[in-house]
């Protein structure tokens, strides 16, 4: 005890020394404090919506799409179960290990798995799954979901694939699905503000009626919201004491159904058309009042290789194709519309009077006009004829010497009333134009004086004169109508999942010719008549240029056509069309309507380097009309086959195979 | 006789230090608490055992306090060399035999006890710098080259040898409270000027020659923890959400989703101060470090009423022991500091940890229960 009292104070020494200590403490805990408040009460909120993303994973419920079904019910697209295979960054321990072990799996490399998941976790957090593979067959989901419990972050999630089940067969109009790219997700967004959102790896409808229709048949995504741990296993949100308030899902909203004018039976009659004479090229067929029933263009493509998101060289295979299988050719696609334009030349020379439908004009194998010597397509001419003949015989030279008497504006009044020239205002989207000149547009557009000579290539629809198969098929149904322009429409009704109507789509007259035009013309119902007969002579005349397109029992009206695609010299002119490669071949069109006297049905087709319009475009057309006929009308089949056998057959004749146009 | 046994066993009571057991079980019923919650989630199957180990623990460590506290602490003056130098060996031990013998562990296995020589030899530096310290009078200039020679050299051969390892933490934690001693008991004024420049040339040079490459990328981490999200940056990340969303008031006991569905790591260790802070929010938060402050006002009370220099000083290494543990690890827990290694005195789980801490506070309590004089 001696020790404990010899030096008491010997500690005092150290005294002074504690303020360091003391300061050290405050700077201490002065720094926590700071950092604290700075944490939970500046930044706490934020924090706090992070660990609730930590904890809560959002599954989006995907809501399905609404089905397409054509006048009669029957299904253009639909939905079909598929599960995808999923990786949600936040919860992978070993990425390399799950890349490995799901890249053989799933046919992928494990590299570029580590890469997308690697990218998508720098680009969008570590929160945003990656979706590594969709449309997974039964084989592979197997197998995954053996080894899912190893891999934290794995999944395999149920979707909806879209399916199509006439695959090629009218692809540009359904258009088709995809997953939306980075891109497009702003302009989405912005695009359809308040009614519809869009999130990284959201389908959308990229082309066609998929996309045009999209705020009508995408339907609301619903939420799942699940607990989940570090591992991303799925914890019981239900234990009481733990955690906080319960988690609500929400249901998805299914999309709206659509029906469209679209009958399946004509539209198949036709693509099978295209198919089986190996054309390609673009064919619309539709009421009279504007309800389309057939729709295709052709190269096409599947759209359910989309659906299942397309290989590199599927796509690849699309994008080089020189017949562009990806484009809408009835209306992204103009031409120039070549002896079909006749008809409203024939209109309008009536109609002004500088023919009656019994003046005879004489029509050599040329016509020398100006310098240049302007060839029929008949090297011997067609002698004297009347305007029946004219457009029976698809005359050039009879036009030639309208379009001279007619002058360009006179042409351009007339024809652009029939809607050449505008965007026809079908629902879908990149419509091309086309266009109908005028000495004005020439003027502005081009800067030049409009030359007398190009009023004939106008007469016989080249020259400038371009336009869509939809343009021409709405101005033919005008024809038909005997002056009655209506917009072509596909929709007809759409249709909430309680079956209630929500809109619905009516025919809709834009213009009656037989009444005063803004610019001042009116075409009389006489007038109509007459040209009406010329086409139906066309087909069922003696000397029709398109007497193939026949179909017993039933009367077609129409005309054929020859767009070039380059010009020739005088004497390749009447060179043979199947010895030219075949991108140098001209395309044909036929337009027609049947029946003649009670149009029920108007078809416009345009076969791309076919040659010419009776044999490249009229069996499309021929086709498409019996298969219509044989489902609306059988009687009057049933009656053109009985009195079919009691005559010889006229297309039992091999037919002079004629180059038309210029 | 009866009478003055009686005397004799009130003051022998009387004499311990109750607001330091006071505020020590206030802090460890603290840790309880948040243990028993990182260790009660909806998937610990295995790790519910680890709460009744720490109370094993806990008890372990009382008995040895009470111990201490009656022992009369002069004896450290001569058993300090002699723990000092078995502990050396066993650190040359490990160092030397570690890697091959034990992987790249740091532990002597007993079996029921992993034995870790750089957590105990915490303390011995702490005894032996204490009994060498205590030589030199504080009240002049300082200590100059001659005085601080041996000191130093006590200081750097552990931390050499345990760099060697390597275990930077620890290694860290050895200078921090060494060097802290140190500057206690004062140094000359351009012998720590000239010392505060030679690091400033050293840490370059450590960088470029002295640090490997995991070393290197994890200061790089602290730094940048987004440069690795899923390694030790993650931890960091993690954490300070945890913290964070705590916010004011916390989400309540066992109701932390950051800790409960296992997104914090080392939870029960390391970590128990995220934890603590995501349930119990700001004011839990601030009341744990106020519970230290306490602690320390009561550590420095009890130094400097000190029977002698010695024991003022081995308060003092204890006070820093605790004080630089909790700095390290509160600042690595709120993203201040690097993630290191280093538990919570008092709170953290862990055998290794609670029975130093436990040896050192009974050392303290020893200091204190001799500073009455009759």
């Amino acid at each position: 005890m001696a020790d404990y009292v010899s030096n008491p104070d010997e500690s005092k020494e150290y005294l002074p020394r504690y303020k360091l200590f003391y300061i050290l403490l405050a700077a201490t805990f002065s720094i926590f404090f700071m950092r604290l408040w700075y944490l939970q009460i500046i930044e706490g909120e934020e924090l706090r919506t992070f660990s609730e993303k930590n904890r809560v994973k959002q599954n989006k419920i995907l809501a399905p799409r609404g089905l397409m079904v054509d006048r009669d019910g029957k299904t253009l697209v639909e939905n079909h179960p598929g599960f995808e295979a999923i990786l949600s960054p936040q919860y992978i321990t070993n990425l390399d290990g799950v890349a490995q072990a799901i890249g053989p799996i799933l046919g992928q490399e494990p590299e570029k798995i580590v890469q997308r998941v690697q990218r998508s976790r720098r680009q969008n957090g570590p929160f945003a799954q990656v979706r590594i593979k969709d449309n997974l067959i039964k084989d592979e989901v197997f197998r995954l979901k053996r080894i899912r419990l190893d891999y934290p972050g794995l999944e395999i999630k149920e979707t909806v694939v879209r399916h199509f089940p006439m695959g090629y067969n009218g692809a540009q109009i359904l258009g088709y699905v995809s997953e939306i790219s980075k891109r497009q997700i702003p302009i989405y967004n912005e695009k359809y503000k308040g009614d519809l959102t869009f999130d990284q790896g959201d389908i959308i409808g990229k082309t066609g009626l998929e996309e045009v229709l999209e705020k009508h048949i995408r339907g609301k995504d619903g939420v799942q919201l699940i607990q989940v741990d570090a591992f991303g296993r799925e914890t019981q949100s239900n234990t009481k004491n733990i955690y906080g308030e319960e988690l609500s899902d929400r249901e998805p909203t299914p999309g709206y159904n659509v029906v469209l004018t679209l009958d399946k039976d004509v539209q198949e009659a036709a693509w099978n058309s295209f198919e089986s004479h190996k054309r390609i090229g673009a064919l619309v067929a539709m009421k009279p009042n504007g309800e389309i029933l057939a729709w295709v263009s052709a190269p096409s493509f599947d759209p359910n290789q989309f659906s299942q998101g397309p290989s590199q060289t599927y796509w690849n295979q699309l994008i080089n194709d020189p017949f562009k299988p990806l484009r809408n050719k009835v209306i992204q696609d103009h031409y120039s519309p070549g002896s079909t334009f006749k008809a409203f030349i024939a209109l309008a020379s009536l109609q002004e009077k500088e023919i009656n439908p019994t003046t005879i004009i004489n029509c050599p194998g040329a016509f020398a006009f100006g310098r240049r010597l302007y060839h029929d397509h008949l090297k011997g001419g067609h002698g004297n004829i009347t305007v029946y003949e004219a457009l029976e015989r698809s005359s050039n030279v009879f036009f030639y010497k309208m379009g001279i008497a007619l002058g360009i504006d006179r042409m351009f009044n007339y024809v652009s009333t029939f809607g050449i020239g505008t965007r026809s205002g079908i629902e879908l989207p990149r419509e091309a134009p086309g266009l109908m000149p005028s000495a004005q547009w020439k003027k502005q557009a081009i800067g030049e004086e409009w030359q007398a000579g190009e009023n004939l290539s106008v007469a016989i629809g080249q020259g400038f004169v371009t336009a869509t198969p939809m343009q021409m098929a709405v101005a033919y149904s005008a024809i038909a109508n005997k002056g009655k322009v209506y917009r072509p429409f596909i929709v007809k009704k759409i249709i909430d999942h309680d079956g209630k109507v929500v809109k619905e789509n009516q025919e809709l007259l834009l213009r009656d010719l037989t009444q005063k035009q803004a610019s001042g013309i009116s075409i009389s119902p006489e007038t109509f008549d007459v040209v009406r007969e010329g086409l139906r002579r066309v087909v069922q005349g003696e000397r029709g240029t398109a007497k193939r397109v026949q179909i017993p029992g039933v009367e077609i009206a129409g005309k054929t056509g020859t767009s070039q695609v380059m010009g020739f010299s005088a004497d390749q002119i009447y060179a043979k069309c199947d010895s030219r490669p075949v991108h140098q071949r001209h395309h044909g069109w036929f337009i027609g309507w049947a029946p003649a006297d009670k149009p029920e049905i108007v078809v416009a087709a345009l076969g791309e380097h076919s040659c010419s319009g009776s044999g490249g475009a009229g069996p499309l057309v021929h086709d498409t009309m019996l298969a219509y006929f044989q489902k609306y009308r059988p009687d009057l089949i049933e009656a053109g086959k009985k009195s079919g056998k009691k005559t010889a057959a006229p297309t039992a004749q091999p037919q002079q195979e004629v180059p038309e146009g210029e | 006789m009866d009478l003055s046994l009686q005397v004799h066993e009130r003051t022998l009571f009387r004499r311990i230090d109750w607001n330091l057991v006071l505020v020590m079980l206030a802090l460890q019923v603290v840790g309880l608490i948040n243990l028993y919650s990182a260790t009660h989630g909806p998937h610990s199957e295995g790790v519910e055992q680890l709460f009744l180990n720490q109370i094993i623990w806990l008890a372990t460590g009382w008995t040895i306090f009470m111990v201490a506290t009656f022992v009369e602490y002069t004896i450290l003056t001569k058993l300090a060399y002699i723990f000092y130098f078995i502990n050396l060996g066993a650190i040359l031990w490990v160092t030397l035999f570690g890697d091959v013998a034990l992987g790249a562990q740091r532990w002597i296995d007993f079996g029921f006890f992993k034995y870790q020589p750089s957590e105990t030899m915490k303390m011995c530096l702490i005894m032996i710098l204490a009994k060498t310290l205590s030589q030199f009078n504080s009240s002049g200039r300082g200590m100059g080259f001659k005085e601080l020679f041996w000191p130093v050299v006590i200081l750097l051969i552990p931390f050499g040898l345990v760099v060697e390892q390597p275990d930077l933490g620890t290694a860290m934690m050895l200078v921090s409270i060494g060097g802290s001693m140190i500057l206690f008991c004062k140094v000359r004024k351009s012998i720590l000027i000239s010392a505060i420049l030679a690091i400033a040339v050293a840490i370059p040079l450590a960088w470029s020659y002295g640090l490997r490459d995991y070393q290197k990328n994890r200061v790089i981490n602290f730094i940048d923890p987004m440069n690795d999200p899923q390694g030790t940056g993650y931890n960091s990340i993690q954490s300070r959400i945890a913290v964070g969303s705590g916010q004011l008031v916390g989400k309540g006991f066992r109701k932390g989703t950051q800790s409960q569905l296992e997104f914090l790591p080392e939870r029960h260790t390391d970590f128990i101060y995220s934890v603590l802070s995501e349930e119990h929010g700001f004011i839990g938060s601030l009341t744990t470090i106020g519970l230290f402050g306490v602690f320390f006002l009561i550590g420095v009370r009890v130094a400097s009423t000190a029977r002698d220099k010695f024991g003022a000083l081995l308060v003092v290494g204890v006070l820093c022991y605790v004080f630089w543990h909790m700095f390290v690890n509160i600042g690595m827990v709120i993203g201040l500091l690097p993630i290191v290694g280093v538990p919570l005195p008092l709170l953290s789980y862990g055998g290794s940890g609670m029975i130093t801490t436990m040896t050192g506070l009974g050392i303290v309590s020893s200091v204190a229960y001799r500073r009455y004089i009759f």
